[in-house]
């Protein structure tokens, strides 16, 4: 039986701004537990919420990046249950007046090629606190530091297939939504998080088969197997005569396993209904289309615009625009005046080596474009440029052509160096030299390769070889 | 006592007079918190402001859901025993910025949902005027506080006619700003698109000028409106030139006879000083008290989620379960029968299967209400005149049994608050010794006439005679 | 339209309170009687049905993304029951791991 697999996402972004949803405390990571916390998120008696404007200029932005219709009036709904770490005993949200609806996002998926896969929505919503259940004996620890960070909801259509095409569906929704600065997207701090529906059915069959949620996974890989694993689960439960029962299911990520969680509870009723304390969010039409032109060139976009005006292949421009910073750097450095291949080939090397081990650029645009002038003019040689980057990197001050010099690496071109040094080769090498002269016009490399040895590498190859013309071309 | 122009009113003075009035009150059951040591600290601090304030040393009682943080607030729920807040309500701070005292937290209706202070978890209120009746609720102990003389102006709150309702049953004044007028910051919220901070006056110029301190908008409340603060109104001579609105639906045949004759009297005196008075029709009303059981619980079920004992109030009660072992019991056992039935009433006309019936059909009904007002408001009456409660105060225990017979003690203040209207009552007479209030409704922010139209009222009517 | 003692115990369930035996016949009883009464909404003709009503402003009004949180007079320890090394504390729930 070929059964095919039936998956959705709902990914959490926290929004970047400083303070909280509907309050002005910090959202900083890693603080004392209970210390960024006043009374409207501590759900205190008589609080009242007041939205961040920032908070929804970042989720439009990022609707408008994920292609959807933005509504100008939304409503925030109270959805209602009782847990620890939901201070009010409701969670302020959105549910049917979202801000966003009908987007999608287009990537290259492992096992159709280039796809689309529809969002559903997009809304805001205040986030919960955290809980640490092994910090006391017998009880659940609550920090309500993080109830009432932003949060943008974005919910895709069961449009996915596969465990890898989900997890290449995120890959590209996470690039999406760096580009457009809305939110940091760290599934380790948090700031992203992913549940996943799946269901399967037979080949061909139309109508959905019963889907389980499948929660905690803390990585995009762990997503992958987490759904590779649910979806074994289900095949085998159905192949062996039984049915599929709509649980929620934890990753273990040290097994590789689901579990169904422990609590029976029934799927929850969360009686929403519009907030009473927030009247509706009306956005202008002006500003959403201000929103539209201030959104940074998208991935997809840049991708595009490098290969066309750099003239670099599609794997290369692929590969400069996986994060925007790589792709700015790039162009910065062809900005300053270096050849845009060599400025590619560069990035793609050892910037980006350093860049995926420190997070940093330490050689500035200027600087690199300066060390690669040096290269094309023969001033360095390409081995050489090499150690002086590494240089650069670690002495964040220094011009390029200094740092040649102080490692003895500047290639000598001065004629009359040259001259001496491909004089004293000529004089050492008598036979060769007649044999040239007879015609064996190879043994060009040879001479060139002497006087490189006999001035210890200094000698600019370049400009050894019309000496050597020159000379070898004299006669006696 | 109440502040008057020229020579300052000295805090200390005014605290010492306060205290005694206090205790000599204190058999009225109206009070929850005071102190000598906080009331002589008001005192101080009124005293060292360079310039007295508006309400000069005005001492002001504080119905016991509004947030103070030297004074416990406990909405006259176990639930909150012992709560004292680390903050106060917006209306605290511009109450003292304009030198008031703050005197005492009052007795309420536990979390405001009552009609006769009876609901209280630390006992009923005693109404001034007889003390085996009540005095009206859920601000019943603010009323009382108001009418014994304690204090010449307190705060309540109004959801659905909370503040006019017990100025009726006690004989004093009692102001509903429009909604969104005064913020809700601090304020504990029951149903939270009618809650409105309202005014006890012993006079309309007392509840006018505590209503002009504590309205404007604030930016801690996204439901207030973005219009300057309302101004005391300057006194009118007389009524020529301003239509008023009699509704038929607020006068049944069957209405107390007290009641009609003062109303009767009421608007003879409105056409003796030159307003005149017309009959019309609001046809929505009987509809008006049934949307209120639906929206107001329905947001108080939601509203009081957050009491589940573990940021505040008592501590774990029975805490040897789970964790919703712990929440069962906390709120099973904080919370009184009044509050468990209308929290229960709020789930289920939100639940499932219920959300549309109930309270998408309660909203929309809403609407309809506030349309009737708009039509007459449009058609030229300035002000509606009404009775304020079908009768004068009950009898204590008398309606305890029947949740619904006491939910139609409301039936004709409920209707302003689902339309957001601005409305206050007066008190215009005596029947058998007992006060009757008449109601005033005006459009929306037309507090400044309404209360302008009271004061003419105040000075041509005498409250204290019996009107039969 | 009559509402039975289960669907009351499963309202009280989804509102987190515990309802003693003795007093659920009056409870049910209670809530009779008022969902009856506000059911005389039934009678409102769906064409006269508007749309909902705000009380207040129209649109909300958004504030800047600045720290101006209100400062609290005591501290979270002072007002909770239970309370050690800076967090609340609850009785342990199982369900799920930590988020």
């Amino acid at each position: 039986m070929a059964w095919e697999t039936v998956i959705g996402l709902e990914v959490h972004v926290q929004l970047r701004t400083r303070t909280k949803m509907f309050c002005g405390n910090r959202t900083a990571f890693g603080d004392p537990p209970n210390t960024n916390v006043c009374p409207v998120c501590l759900g205190l008696p008589g609080a009242l919420p007041v939205p961040n404007a920032e908070a929804i200029r970042l989720a439009v932005r990022g609707a408008i990046a994920l292609g959807c219709t933005i509504h100008e009036t939304s409503v925030f709904a109270r959805k209602n249950y009782f847990y620890p770490d939901l201070p009010k005993g409701y969670q302020i949200s959105q549910f049917d007046r979202p801000l966003a609806t009908g987007g999608s996002v287009t990537f290259e998926s492992p096992d159709r090629g280039r796809m689309r896969v529809g969002i559903t929505r997009l809304h805001v919503e205040e986030d919960a606190g955290k809980l640490l259940h092994d910090r006391y004996p017998g009880k659940t620890a609550v920090d309500l530091n993080r109830a009432g960070t932003p949060l943008a909801e974005i919910v895709s259509e069961p449009d996915l297939r596969s465990p890898a095409e989900a997890r290449a569906y995120l890959t590209v929704l996470r690039q999406i939504l760096i580009y457009a600065g809305v939110s940091e997207c760290s599934m380790e701090q948090g700031s992203l998080r992913v549940d996943a529906n799946l269901s399967i059915r037979p080949g061909g069959v139309t109508k959905l088969g019963t889907k389980t949620e499948v929660k905690n996974m803390n990585s995009f890989a762990n997503v992958e197997r987490a759904l590779e694993a649910e979806r074994e689960r289900q095949v085998a439960l159905v192949e062996s005569g039984r049915r599929v029962e709509q649980v929620t299911l934890l990753f273990n990520a040290a097994t590789g396993q689901v579990k169904p969680t422990r609590s029976k509870e029934e799927s929850h009723d969360y009686r929403y209904f519009p907030d009473p304390d927030l009247p509706p969010l009306v956005l202008a039409a002006a500003w959403i289309a201000e929103q539209r032109v201030a959104l940074p060139e998208l991935p997809d976009a840049k991708r595009g615009r490098l290969e066309n005006e750099y003239a670099l292949s599609a794997q290369d421009a692929r590969v400069l625009t996986a994060e925007a910073s790589l792709a700015d750097y790039f162009e910065s450095v062809v900005e300053a005046g270096a050849d845009p291949k060599t400025s590619a080939n560069w990035v793609m090397g050892d910037v980006m080596t350093s860049y995926n081990e420190t997070g940093s650029f330490p050689v500035s645009p200027p600087r690199l474009a300066a060390l690669l002038a040096l290269v094309r003019e023969g001033i360095v040689s390409h081995q050489a440029a090499k150690r002086v980057y590494t240089e650069l990197a670690m002495f964040t001050d220094e011009e390029p052509q200094a740092a040649a010099g102080r490692l003895g690496l500047v290639q000598v071109s001065d004629q009359v160096a040259l001259s001496g040094w491909v004089d004293e080769v000529l004089a050492a090498h008598p036979n060769e030299v007649a044999r040239f002269r007879g015609g064996e016009a190879k043994l060009m490399a040879f001479f060139v390769g002497q006087v490189m040895k006999r001035s210890k590498g200094k000698a600019d190859p370049k400009g050894v070889q019309p000496v050597l013309q020159e000379r070898l071309l004299q006669t006696a | 006592m109440s502040g008057k122009v020229g020579k300052r009113e000295s805090g200390k003075a005014t605290a010492r007079e306060t205290i005694a009035r206090l205790v000599k009150a204190e058999p009225l059951n109206a009070v929850l918190h005071w102190s000598h040591e906080l009331l002589d600290a008001e005192a101080a601090r009124v005293d060292a402001m360079g310039a007295p304030g508006a309400l000069a040393a005005m001492p002001i009682a504080l119905k016991d859901n509004i947030v103070t943080v030297e004074q416990p607030t406990t909405c006259a729920s176990r639930i909150l025993e012992g709560y004292v807040s680390p903050y106060n309500a917006t209306v605290v701070d511009r109450l003292r910025a304009a030198g008031a005292m703050i005197a005492a937290k009052t007795n309420l209706d536990e979390f405001a949902m009552g009609s006769s202070t009876e609901h209280s978890a630390f006992g009923r209120v005693k109404n001034p005027h007889d003390p085996s009746r009540v005095p009206g609720g859920s601000s019943g102990g603010s009323a009382a506080l108001v009418a014994a003389g304690v204090v010449p102006a307190a705060l309540g709150s109004e959801t659905g006619g909370s503040v006019r309702q017990p100025a009726s049953f006690c004989g004093v004044v009692g102001v509903k700003p429009s909604y969104g007028r005064v913020s809700r910051y601090g304020l504990v919220a029951f149903g939270s698109s009618l809650d409105c901070v309202s005014v006890f006056g012993r006079t309309v110029d007392d509840a006018s000028r505590v209503l002009s301190t504590i309205s404007g908008p604030d930016p801690f409340d996204a439901t207030t409106v973005n219009r300057p603060p309302m101004r005391v109104p300057k006194p009118l001579a007389d009524l020529r030139g301003l239509t008023f609105g009699l509704p038929r639906e607020y006068f049944p045949t069957d209405l107390d006879a007290g009641v009609a004759a003062a109303l009767r009297h009421t608007a003879d005196r409105i056409r003796q000083v030159g307003g005149e008075v017309r009959e019309v029709s609001l046809p929505n009303s009987s509809y008006a008290v049934p949307t209120y059981y639906i929206i107001a619980p329905a947001e108080a079920a939601a509203n009081l989620a957050r009491y589940d004992g573990v940021r505040y109030g008592p501590g774990h009660i029975g805490s040897e379960g789970d964790i919703r072992a712990l929440y069962r019991i906390t709120r099973g056992e904080g919370f009184g029968e009044e509050v468990r039935r209308r929290i229960l009433v709020g789930t289920y006309v939100l639940s499932a299967g219920y959300y549309d019936a109930y309270y998408r059909k309660a909203q929309r009904v809403r609407a309809l209400i506030a349309e009737d007002f708009r039509q007459l408001f449009d058609a030229g009456v300035d002000l509606l005149l009404t009775p304020t409660t079908p009768t004068p105060a009950f009898k204590a225990g008398e309606k305890t049994e029947d949740p619904v017979a006491m939910y139609l003690a409301d039936v004709f203040v409920c209707s302003m608050s689902l339309a957001g209207l601005p409305a206050l009552s007066l008190p215009v007479g005596r029947s058998e010794g007992l006060p009757v209030g008449a109601q005033l409704v005006a459009p929306h922010f037309e507090e400044e006439r309404m209360l302008a139209v009271a004061g003419v009222l105040e000075q041509n009517l005498d409250a204290g005679a019996e009107v039969r | 339209m009559s509402i039975g003692r289960d669907e009351v115990l499963h309202v009280a369930k989804l509102a987190e309170l515990a309802v003693r035996e003795s007093e659920l016949h009056r409870l049910v009883d209670n809530l009779n009687r008022i969902v009856n009464y506000v059911a005389a909404l039934d009678e409102v003709p769906a064409d006269r049905i508007a749309e909902p009503y705000l009380a207040g402003p129209q649109s909300v009004a958004l504030r800047e993304d600045v720290e101006a949180a209100m400062p609290l007079a005591r501290p979270p320890a002072s007002m909770a029951p239970e309370f050690a090394g800076g967090f609340y504390l609850v009785p342990r729930h199982g369900a799920m791991e930590d988020q």
